[in-house]
């Protein structure tokens, strides 16, 4: 075993190609963690100017009429752990307006700088193991068995079983040495570089960095197979990079086109917006029509009608207009469900998914700042009812207390995150038996 | 000693059909056969990889024994294309490693290479950089080191230089004064008169003529080529 793993490494970190190959790989995901670390601390200076602005912005309210009409802002805060994932999350840079309206509303800002932010692309740490790592591996895994002459070479010296699981495993320990040393270095680094992470986020990345070693396996198993199905012909090389294109490219682009499908199937989100308008409006011309019965009534009166009839409003229409949303919510939600499940189904797929969960602006991130939004929106209403009706003029109390109105995205792992490790492994399984078998034919034709 | 028994075997155009021969401790015998392909695939079977169609093989009496077991004799290919053999490994590491994997001795390899006049500075480099000569002075140096009782080998000098011709020929008398068994499977008569001592040919899948070497010698090559190997 030793004699494997000695001369698998010099097979590997002796030749120029892999070297520049792999300093390739190290220089770029340096780069992009730092780039994510600056952002991240951009972030940070731009959260300042937030809270401070939000601050001010409702000491010059009048009265509580305009708090409960222009609200407050809500800003969308990704863990530490975003820093790695940069451009892998399913969500853009988000806010959230917390106000009296009916609408619910996510935005993003292309305002000023945010106007030059080009998402995607792989530009993160997450992208560079899987774009650039997995077609190295795929290379790698085809030069492994080296040809047919050489397994028949060897098989004089050694059984042709012991020899293939040899090398396999003697790559695979250095390669995944290699991926798991830089990953935990740029973790160490960033940490260095001022950043803390939690336990559950330093677990959630050392899970994550699980993951990305047995996908790159499977691809360094794949380009074996591949390798030994085409006989180990020449023309490989398209072969190669076709496998390479329908699996990092073509097959979750599938998955992500199926999961819109689906998502037609729901029902159009200003469908929603309308039902909750024409509830609020039913109100609104219930009490109209009471004012027009009674025109004479005095002020004071009018405003303890306007009191009793927002706290109906409470009690019958909004609440409607949140189970309308929250149904919404959780319509949404099943698609979701469906998706997580259907990437399980591929490595890249359920690396796709993994990686925008650890970002924290992936799917459930979102249903998180949904419910959030629900819940403090729903406590601002009541909020602003109360003091509305109380005293419009007084001086205006904010809302939000501490740092209510930034919501902390957490980086989570998929709770398929153990079926996807099994599936990818299984895949890998198979590769590696069938590579064999297909190896045994080839060496002893019947 | 290697013997063949009764050994048919059918490939395409190739075909043998009960072929029996013995090649004796410290003999080199020459297989002559028309087709390299058809040498090819006798090597296969000859050295385990494929099984024959009928018959059998001994190595010293025991039955062929599949490769990757410790075989009773030494198997050298032909190296058509040293790239089947880049490794990307440096030709010294991947000496070491087959020496530790396989069990060589060492010192076995390191005698053929000084026989073979190897340069070991070419132990720094890898296949690719090495010419196709000095490459099968390695491979030759491998594959001899387990110093086996028999030696098998499929027309191995083919396109060789004259100067590596004549170490290889110095080497299979080394093992032939050893008392190897050789048995040389090619389609070279002018080679096989300068260094058998026995020569069979093969023509429509029989044994059709053997001789020994000396009395080849006194024959007309020209004539026995055009008879069998034509």
């Amino acid at each position: 075993m030793l004699a494997f793993l000695r001369f698998e490494r010099q097979r590997l970190f002796h030749e120029k190609k892999n070297l520049l190959f792999l300093i390739f790989i190290v220089l770029f995901s340096l780069y992009f963690v730092w780039s994510g670390l600056t952002e991240y601390r951009q972030f940070q200076v731009e959260k300042k100017i937030f809270i401070k602005f939000e601050k001010e912005k409702i000491s010059q309210f009048i009265t509580y009429t305009q708090y409960g009409t222009l609200g407050f802002r809500l800003l969308y805060e990704v863990s530490p752990l975003n820093l790695f994932f940069v451009n892998s999350g399913m969500l853009e840079d988000v806010e959230s307006n917390i106000d009296s309206s009916e609408n619910i509303k996510v935005e993003s800002s292309f305002k000023g700088k945010k106007l030059f932010i080009k998402r995607g692309y792989f530009k993160d740490f997450a992208g560079i193991p899987f774009v650039f790592g997995s077609l190295f591996m795929l290379y790698l895994g085809n030069l492994a068995l080296v040809s047919p002459a050489h397994v028949r070479f060897m098989m004089g010296r050694l059984p042709l079983k012991k020899y293939y699981v040899l090398t396999a495993f003697a790559r695979l320990f250095w390669l995944n040495l290699f991926f798991i040393a830089l990953g935990l270095s740029l973790f160490l680094l960033v940490q260095a570089g001022g950043v803390r992470f939690s336990k559950l986020e330093s677990g959630m990345f050392m899970l994550y960095i699980l993951f990305m070693v047995v996908l790159l396996d499977f691809f360094y198993l794949l380009g074996q197979l591949t390798t030994v199905l085409v006989r180990f012909r020449k023309i490989f090389f398209l072969w190669l990079f076709i496998v390479w294109f329908i699996c990092i490219f073509l097959l979750p682009e599938i998955s992500r086109i199926n999961v819109f499908n689906k998502s037609s199937a729901l029902e159009s989100a200003e469908n929603v917006n309308l039902e909750k308008f024409r509830v609020l409006m039913a109100l609104e011309k219930k009490f109209r029509d009471f004012l027009k019965e009674k025109q004479t009534i005095p002020l004071d009166q009018i405003r303890q009608m306007q009191k009793k009839f927002a706290g109906q409003f409470m009690n019958s229409g909004f609440l409607m207009n949140a189970a309308l949303e929250t149904k919404y919510l959780r319509d949404v939600e099943k698609v979701i469900r469906g998706h997580e499940w259907q990437s399980v189904l591929f490595p890249t797929t359920f690396y796709y998914f993994l990686s925008g969960e650890a970002s924290g602006k992936g799917y459930y991130g979102y249903l998180d700042f949904m419910d959030y939004i629900m819940k403090l929106r729903n406590r601002f209403i009541q909020y602003y009812l109360q003091k509305r009706y109380a005293n419009n003029y007084a001086v205006i109390e904010s809302f939000v207390k501490g740092d209510e109105n930034i919501f902390h995205a957490r980086s989570q792992l998929p709770g398929t995150y153990w079926f996807g490790f099994l599936a990818t492994t299984f895949y890998a399984a198979v590769f590696f038996v069938l590579a064999y078998w297909r190896l045994r034919c080839l060496v002893y034709p019947s | 000693m290697i013997t063949l028994k009764n050994l048919s075997l059918e490939h395409g155009d190739f075909y043998l059909s009960a072929v029996s021969l013995q090649v004796r401790s410290g003999e080199i015998y020459f297989l002559l056969n028309r087709q390299s392909l058809s040498n090819d695939f006798l090597f296969n079977v000859l050295s385990g990889f494929r099984a024959p169609d009928g018959g059998e093989i001994f190595y010293d009496e025991c039955r062929r024994i599949l490769a990757g077991r410790s075989l009773p004799a030494a198997f050298i290919n032909k190296v058509v294309d040293t790239a089947d053999f880049e490794t990307e490994a440096r030709i010294g590491d991947w000496i070491d490693f087959l020496c530790r994997c396989g069990n060589l001795p060492r010192e076995n390899v390191l005698q053929t290479l000084m026989v073979l006049n190897f340069n070991e500075i070419n132990l720094r480099k890898k296949v690719r950089d090495l010419t196709p000569e000095i490459f099968r002075q390695v491979y030759l140096a491998l594959c001899l080191a387990p110093d086996a009782p028999n030696i098998v080998i499929n027309d191995f000098i083919k396109g060789m230089e004259k100067s590596l011709e004549m170490k290889f020929n110095k080497l299979l008398w080394q093992k032939k004064a050893a008392g190897r068994a050789i048995l040389y499977l090619s389609n070279d008569i002018i080679y096989a008169a300068e260094i058998a001592d026995r020569v069979g040919f093969i023509k429509n899948g029989h044994l059709l003529f053997e001789a020994d070497a000396v009395d080849i010698k006194d024959m007309d090559i020209k004539d026995l080529y055009y008879k069998f190997l034509n």
